[in-house]
């Protein structure tokens, strides 16, 4: 599958992203929500927990979903399109919005798995239509970023 | 795949130092990380072995400066080099904006070397890129061991694009930030 070659995300969209991410740390008392690009760059993150490491989470949460993906493709699934990762504390939740970023929930044991698992498909649907609206109009904003006078 | 967030007026990169089993990619990624002052570069992570082999991946995360009104954040990762790991390097190419190939210039590592790039163009194709349209640099490495081919040599035989090509010693710094300012600097260019 061709990989795209950039993804410009607006003002607006980034307040659409936040809004949802921040609507989600409420409902689930999750202390971080991070929305990832698979590549391992941070869209943005809301809630307190993760902040100050959230460039190095990317990376690695990222990595760890990119490599399950192939372990999926050698057990002959399609792929996995979560990752529950339990600690005696902490919890990370990941799941794939749209084969392009990878939502991410860190909770700890005062938040029921379930939950998490309903409340974030649900923010996975919605974060998919802004992905959605931010691929049509990367192209587009894209003359608008990446100009000639950037270029010189 | 570069990320361009105009909220935060930023635009982050991913470049991937490729190439086999101790070649030199996270000693690149030492040196880069040892010499960037701390206020201007993140914690450098490194998933190893107990013997120091990376397992999965080097990370780096730089700040190098503003273009335009939006600072460019370039995340350097290296690949596991040894065969065992060719799964984990297609994990880690995924959403690449840039290559550079390390090359470990001794004559008994040639053919090896020569796999590699092969592996690299497969993995790219994998993912739907083209490695002949897409950014990437070489790095010769090890210049200063008596074994080591000529640059001629290695230019003709694995360098087939053309691409720009580096003389380093990665252990002493020498060739590691020439380099990195080119295959930046093409990111940005090709953006």
């Amino acid at each position: 599958m061709e990989q795209l070659t950039n993804l410009i995300i607006s003002d607006r969209e980034l307040a659409f992203i936040s809004t949802a991410l921040n609507k989600l740390v409420l409902d689930t008392s999750a202390s971080s929500v991070m929305l990832i690009d698979k590549s391992g760059q941070v869209v943005t993150t809301q809630g307190s927990g993760v902040r100050r490491n959230a460039t190095s989470l990317g990376a690695l949460l990222a990595g760890a979903f990119s490599s399950s993906r192939h372990i999926a493709e050698l057990l002959g699934e399609k792929d996995f399109r979560t990752i529950f990762q339990q600690g005696v504390n902490e919890n990370i939740y990941t799941t794939l919005v749209e084969e392009q970023w990878l939502l991410v929930i860190v909770f700890d044991k005062l938040t029921h798995i379930g939950l998490v698992k309903v409340l974030s498909k649900k923010a996975s649907d919605e974060l998919g239509r802004v992905l959605e609206r931010v691929k049509a109009d990367s192209t587009r904003k894209k003359s608008s970023v990446i100009n000639v006078e950037f270029r010189s | 795949m570069a990320l361009i967030n105009i909220a935060t007026h930023e635009i982050h990169c991913k470049i991937v130092y490729y190439g086999i089993g101790y070649c030199g990619k996270t000693t690149n990624l030492q040196h880069v990380f040892r010499s960037i002052h701390p206020n201007a570069r993140g914690d450098m992570l490194s998933i190893a072995t107990e013997t120091e082999r990376t397992l999965f991946f080097d990370f780096l995360p730089l700040d190098l400066g503003t273009v335009h009104g939006f600072r460019t954040r370039f995340h350097l990762y290296t690949v596991p080099g040894q065969i065992l790991y060719e799964r984990t390097r297609l994990a880690v190419l995924n959403g690449a904006d840039g290559i550079v190939f390390v090359v470990d210039s001794q004559a008994e590592k040639f053919e090896e070397n020569v796999q590699s790039i092969s592996e690299l163009e497969m993995n790219l194709r994998r993912i739907g890129k083209d490695l002949g349209s897409f950014p990437f640099v070489m790095q010769w490495n090890k210049r200063d061991l008596s074994t080591a081919l000529p640059v001629h040599v290695l230019d003709r035989y694995l360098n087939r694009r053309r691409v720009p090509s580096f003389e380093a010693v990665a252990s002493a710094g020498k060739g590691v930030f020439a380099t990195l300012r080119c295959i930046s600097k093409t990111v940005i260019t090709q953006l």
